[in-house]
């Protein structure tokens, strides 16, 4: 499975100069990259795919699940034409969005697929911030929140720029926003690209050492969620072991309902139905396939699960699930803390 | 559906059976049991609205309504899909009367 990462950030946040970069070192001369206009990016990559935005409505009619019809072709044709010879073979795809664009429909273009998710899954996406006008820019555009919210790793980019003080203040901002993703800042060059696209879940050998970060993050939120304006963020725990089908219908009924403003979800399960935790995680209305992991992560065996939500409390979802559990499983599934 | 998609297979992230890697040791059920299991939990989940899903060859779905509606879907996504196109409104599990109608409040959780 050929992992896509997905570069999101504002105008001017600097994914160009990141996405020049990475491109430039040995370790990343494998990848295809999907950009909107050709130009920008400076190289003569010859896996350099552009794609103008089209978007096809689903069914269901939700924003955040329109396919990017563009990308679907693009991302076949990339992988026809490495088969045939004509390209050679790459290891990881990177698209760069607009400024403007919502990340969402990329990570559903390859969900909804079934030629596409045979080949390709979802990597870090990583989200640009400008510690100048980031501020500005999260409290302006509510596009930029959502990429915010929605990303795996956010780099605060031209830090040589700012002060100490702009870029602390933002840095909580952006915990505000999504307390789980991990900030890194950078000046324009060195950027710690591994961390930002190959530590992740994907890769089963780094699957554990993300998970722990998770929970670290999970940890330190402790009983108390984080809120900015209405964007939510909240862990829940159950001690006893959870049934997995339960678990499923309760959350395909939630995000079905409210997917929109269930920007993330991202746990680690003691389920029933295995001897070992099973890693979920998911973006909106999509949820990756359950994972495997040999261990746990610490001593703790409850299950934890970390929503991002906008505009539903904590205590909705929390009832919620409980209650779902408990009157559809018993056997004692009451969340802890 | 056609061929093409029955030979690829709509693979659902709820299935144990299709993600067998993930779910370790022997307490996973079996497909048709697993099945089962899901219909009978979502049927709970639907009983406030008198609908009901049925199993149908351990490949679909036929979700059923009182008055006589069926709709065969692939998986349970399309279950609720098709929920909210029958009922015109989607099941809400954050409703108050919703998660009243599945019965006591034994999970001991404040609203």
């Amino acid at each position: 499975m050929i992992p896509v990462n997905v570069i999101t950030g504002f105008l001017g946040s600097g994914k160009t100069t990141l996405l020049r970069d990475i491109l430039a070192r040995p370790e990343f001369s494998d990848t295809a990259v999907i950009v909107n206009e050709f130009g920008e990016v400076g190289l003569d990559h010859v896996l350099l795919e552009e794609v103008e935005e089209g978007v096809l409505l689903l069914d269901s009619g939700c924003l955040c699940c329109t396919i990017r019809t563009d990308l679907q072709e693009t991302l076949k044709s990339l992988d026809e034409k490495a088969a045939r010879g004509d390209i050679p073979r790459f290891s990881r795809v990177v698209v760069e969005t607009t400024g403007l664009a919502d990340p969402a429909p990329i990570v559903s273009t390859i969900a909804a697929e079934p030629v596409i998710r045979n080949h390709f899954r979802i990597g870090n996406i990583v989200c640009t911030v400008d510690a100048l006008a980031g501020l500005s820019t999260l409290a302006n555009q509510p596009e930029a929140s959502k990429q915010v919210s929605v990303a795996d790793r956010l780099l605060i980019t031209k830090c040589d720029l700012a002060a100490p003080e702009t870029i602390a203040r933002l840095e909580a901002g952006l915990h505000r926003l999504n307390p789980v993703a991990e900030i890194r800042r950078s000046e324009g060059h060195d950027f710690d690209a591994p961390f930002l696209f190959r530590e992740e879940l994907g890769d089963a050998e780094r699957r554990a050492g993300e998970v722990a970060r998770w929970l670290a993050k999970a940890d330190a939120l402790g009983h108390h969620h984080i809120a900015d304006a209405d964007t939510n963020t909240f862990v829940l725990r159950y001690a006893d072991p959870i049934d997995w089908t339960a678990f499923g219908v309760w959350l395909t009924m939630l995000l079905h309902c409210h997917g929109e403003r269930v920007l993330r979800v991202k746990g680690i399960l003691n389920v029933r139905e295995s001897t070992s935790p099973v890693v979920v995680h998911g973006v909106q209305h999509v949820v990756h396939p359950p994972m495997h992991l040999a261990h746990w992560p610490d001593a703790d065996r409850s299950s934890r699960i970390i929503f991002i939500t906008r505009g539903i409390e904590e205590g909705a979802i929390r009832t919620s699930l409980t209650r779902f559990l408990a009157t559809l499983t018993p056997q004692a599934n009451d969340a802890v803390a | 559906m056609c061929g093409l998609c029955g030979l690829l297979g709509i693979v659902h992230w709820t299935e144990t059976s299709a993600h067998a890697e993930a779910f370790t040791g022997d307490r996973r059920r079996t497909i048709r049991a697993e099945r089962a299991h899901r219909s009978a939990v979502i049927n709970a989940a639907l009983r406030p609205y008198r609908m009901t899903v049925s199993d149908f060859q351990a490949t679909n779905y036929i979700l059923s309504s009182a008055t006589g509606k069926r709709e065969i879907v692939d998986d349970i996504q399309a279950v609720w899909a098709a929920v909210d196109r029958m009922r015109g409104d989607p099941v809400d599990p954050l409703a108050g009367d919703w998660l009243d109608a599945l019965g006591p409040d034994n999970s001991g959780s404040r609203p």
